[in-house]
């Protein structure tokens, strides 16, 4: 029990410990193999790197663009890429859509606006190993420039949209690389909600949309939205120029609220505060009196109303018309009517492509109208809604419910997604609005519909200042905050009438989508003022 | 013995002289022989007594032509048959007739709710329903009516006689309300022509045959007894499944049997103008058979013509 046994543990203690020992030298030896082999590996593959890099020239990254030199180069369009330039050598800059190594093979899909192609990069005599390998590692969205030799495919690429052909790639350069984590992946932005919800893939909400404006707006999606806005403008000048109207632009910071205080963004104005312009409405107004006869102006318009809503925005682009007719404002209606129609009419026969586009991600009924554009009278609104169950009175404003269920019905009998609605209440209008010579109790006012929701409102305006004096008084209003606009109609004024409409909620309504943040570049609300 | 005796006043055999001509007259001509020689007119010069005579005479030719002038014009209005559709109500004055209109409106449509009462019309510019045209204008004649042609983004243009087949544009168009009626034409891309008015509580009306017969009875010039009634839906039926959409042989066989009807009256049913007259004319200036009709359709043509309610039909047949 004593020293035998104290040796004896000792001896075992011994033998344990050398068996301890023995195993962590096994171990230690089993690592030191590998690491060994490693190495070795590594050595031999740096090796065969250092030696079979032939194509190290044609790839990396390139130093930064500070126009250093001007290369004669010219750079093909993504957009370009047909089957008719199959076999020729082209330079393409685009960004990396996707990227998916397999191997000796490397597939890109670059991306250029709404463009997309299949690029390839496999080993053989252009490429090495280490330039696919690298090709795999460039991080998404980055800019490239590339070489290639167009390819045509026998069978197409579907999910690209140059579907007849492929680059297959001899140089490839990074010009700009992009950070690796990407706030929102595109394809996630791009996809619709119901496939999100039904096979559990990822859609991107639209705060996160709007916060990373920048990366939303390279989708196909936003590519296409703002190129059909873009020419939503551009079909509102030119028609409205070939009708003979003169462009005006009217000064934003104005020195009072034009229509009711409650609604206008004050801004410090030296030692005073002035007021953001909530409408060109007195401008256009001024214009008139002042002989230009039919104007138009094109401009922000600030409107401080805290509505959390899907069509409020606090800035949005007021697209504004004014014009004097000779006897009747009838004369006004059909020019608006028309105007809209040309451009109904220019976005379906030259958008086409944006607006399937839009509709792969957003589905929606194509828009529909009439020409002549479809003109109904407020009773005859009010005597719909009430067959169809609704009650209100003869003089009621409509609610917006009740907007959207009258232009289903209209919808229902005249299959038309635009009308004018004519002779509202008096009681519902501005002061400065016509009333009706026949019945006191109409107005000389109306409101355009497009997809059941309000785009437009307008109306003669009373162009003598005695009227507009009583109007005024009427709706009590203080007549020193308007004595510039009353007294601009002192000196003859002709009689005249207009209305204004918002580009992105009619771009919103065009193509049916449901917020108009999707179409305003960089939305402001209640809650949001940047990017 | 008898009881008076009278005494004889004359005598009993007087003899009486019975004359055996009744008018007498002298002899023109026992003074030929004497008469020749008092007259010197063989050596050419007229008789004032015949020169009086010659003028006479022309005279009377020129109230003849003017006379004949005359009756060619009224044997127009003559030949075509009578095509007062509704007699009791036409003859009335104006006012009369107006009141009338809206009470026969109210009957058919139900209340007036203060609102145009709007009839939305979707056909395909490739086919214009020439009959709905023609009932148009007879709707015109009879009520207030708002006529309005749209073309609907679905088709991308149309020809200028569809957007003026209507008729100019009433000058009170601004003011819908005081219309009875609304016409609303929209030229789009639509199978088959369909009709709208109360989406609330009316389905859509589809074919022409059916929106000509609602049209027609808003005329209230409906034939009273089922049996006209049934034999105007005959006809129709036939104009718009054989004559419009058969083959040839169908249609011949058509203008035999129209041909016949003609034979026996005026028009298809009698002495007035039914929804039949109107709709079987249109589908046969359609199809093309106008050409070289029987004589009896032909005929039946050109009354329809002499009508005026077909003249907006004819600039679309081009």
């Amino acid at each position: 029990m004593t020293k035998e046994q104290v040796t004896g543990a000792a001896e075992e203690e011994q033998q344990a410990q050398s068996k301890k020992a023995l195993k962590k030298q096994q171990k230690e030896a089993e690592k030191a193999a590998k690491k060994a082999e490693k190495q070795a590996k590594l050595a031999a593959e740096q090796q065969t790197a250092d030696e079979d890099d032939f194509a190290k020239d044609r790839y990396g990254v390139s130093a930064m663009v500070q126009s250093q030199e001007k290369v004669d180069r010219t750079l093909v369009r993504v957009q370009e890429l047909t089957p008719h330039r199959g076999g020729q050598l082209v330079w393409v800059r685009a960004r990396i859509h996707t990227s998916r190594a397999k191997g000796k093979q490397c597939f890109l899909v670059l991306r250029q606006q709404q463009f997309n192609v299949q690029a390839l990069v496999a080993v053989g005599d252009r490429a090495s190993k280490q330039m696919v390998k690298f090709a795999a590692n460039i991080t998404k969205e980055s800019i490239v420039d590339v070489e290639a030799v167009v390819q045509t495919v026998e069978q197409k690429i579907e999910s690209c949209s140059q579907q007849d052909v492929e680059l297959h790639i001899e140089r490839i350069f990074v010009i700009s690389q992009a950070e690796p984590r990407l706030p929102l992946q595109l394809e996630d932005a791009v996809r619709p909600e119901t496939e999100g919800e039904e096979e559990g893939r990822a859609t991107v909400n639209q705060d996160t949309k709007l916060d990373n404006r920048v990366i939303d707006l390279r989708t196909t999606t936003s590519q296409a939205i703002f190129r059909l806005q873009s020419g939503v403008c551009q079909l509102f000048r030119d028609t409205l120029i070939n009708k003979g109207f003169v462009e005006i632009q009217t000064p934003k910071i104005i020195s009072a609220a034009s229509e009711g205080g409650a609604n206008v963004f004050t801004v410090s104005y030296f030692k005073t505060s002035a007021y953001l312009a909530q409408s060109p409405q007195l401008y256009k107004q001024m214009c008139i009196c002042a002989d230009f006869d039919k104007v138009f102006c094109v401009g922000p318009v600030f409107r401080a109303e805290d509505s959390n809503t899907h069509r409020h925005l606090t800035e949005f682009v007021g697209l504004d018309i004014e014009m004097a007719f000779n006897y009747h404002y009838h004369e006004v209606i059909d020019s608006i009517t028309d105007t809209m129609v040309q451009i109904f009419k220019g976005l379906r026969d030259h958008f086409q492509t944006e607006i399937q586009t839009v509709g792969k991600q957003y589905p929606s009924e194509p828009f529909k109208f009439l020409e002549p554009t479809l003109r109904l009278e407020y009773r005859e609104a009010v005597a719909m809604l009430r067959a169809a169950g609704v009650e209100m009175g003869d003089e009621e404003d409509l609610s917006t419910p009740n907007e959207k269920l009258l232009g289903r019905l209209v919808k229902e009998k005249y299959d038309t997604d635009f009308y004018v609605l004519d002779k509202y209440p008096l009681a519902v209008r501005p002061f400065y609005t016509m009333p009706d010579p026949n019945n006191p109790k109409y107005s000389n006012s109306y409101d355009m519909f497009m997809r059941g929701e309000e785009i437009l409102s307008g109306a003669q305006r009373v162009h003598d200042a005695q009227l507009l004096t009583e109007r005024a008084l009427h709706h009590g209003i203080d007549l020193e905050k308007i004595k510039a606009y009353i007294d601009s109609f002192r000196y003859g004024a002709p009689p005249h009438a207009g209305g204004g409409i918002g580009l992105e909620r009619v771009t919103m309504l065009y193509l049916g989508l449901h917020n108009v943040r999707q179409t305003s570049m960089f939305p402001r609300d209640p809650k949001r003022l940047t990017p | 013995m008898s009881m008076y005796q009278v005494k004889p006043v004359c005598g009993g055999d007087m003899k009486v002289d019975l004359p055996t001509c009744m008018y007498t007259l002298p002899n023109v001509h026992a003074q030929q022989g004497g008469g020749c020689g008092d007259h010197a007119l063989q050596n050419g010069e007229v008789d004032p007594a015949l020169k009086a005579l010659e003028a006479r005479q022309d005279e009377i030719m020129r109230k003849l032509y003017e006379l004949k002038a005359a009756v060619d014009g009224l044997a127009k209005t003559v030949t075509t048959p009578d095509a007062d559709l509704d007699a009791t109500t036409l003859s009335q004055s104006p006012a009369a007739a107006a009141f009338t209109g809206t009470a026969d409106l109210d009957s058919l449509l139900g209340k007036d709710l203060g609102a145009l009462r709007d009839i939305v019309i979707n056909a395909n510019p490739a086919s214009p329903p020439l009959s709905l045209l023609v009932l148009h204008g007879l709707l015109c004649q009879r009520y207030r009516v708002l006529s309005s042609v749209h073309v609907h983004s679905s088709v991308s243009s149309v020809p200028p006689q569809l957007l003026s087949c209507l008729g100019p544009r009433h000058t009170e168009s601004y003011t819908r309300h005081r219309f009875q009626l609304g016409f609303t034409l929209i030229w789009k891309d639509v199978p088959k022509l369909q009709m709208k008015f109360n989406t609330q509580s009316m389905c859509s009306i589809e074919g022409e045959a059916n929106v000509a017969r609602f049209l027609f009875r808003l005329l209230a010039a409906d034939p009273q007894d089922a049996v006209t009634a049934t034999q105007v839906d005959s006809w129709v039926d036939m104009a718009m499944f054989q004559l419009a959409e058969g083959g040839s042989k169908e249609q011949a066989a058509v203008l035999r049997s129209l041909n016949s009807a003609l034979g026996r009256s005026p028009w298809l049913l009698g002495q007035e103008l039914t929804l039949a007259d109107i709709v079987c004319a249109c589908c046969l200036l359609r199809a093309g058979q106008a050409a070289s009709p029987p004589a009896n359709v032909h005929r039946w043509l050109q009354s329809c013509r002499n009508l005026g309610h077909f003249d907006c039909v004819y600039p679309l047949l081009q």
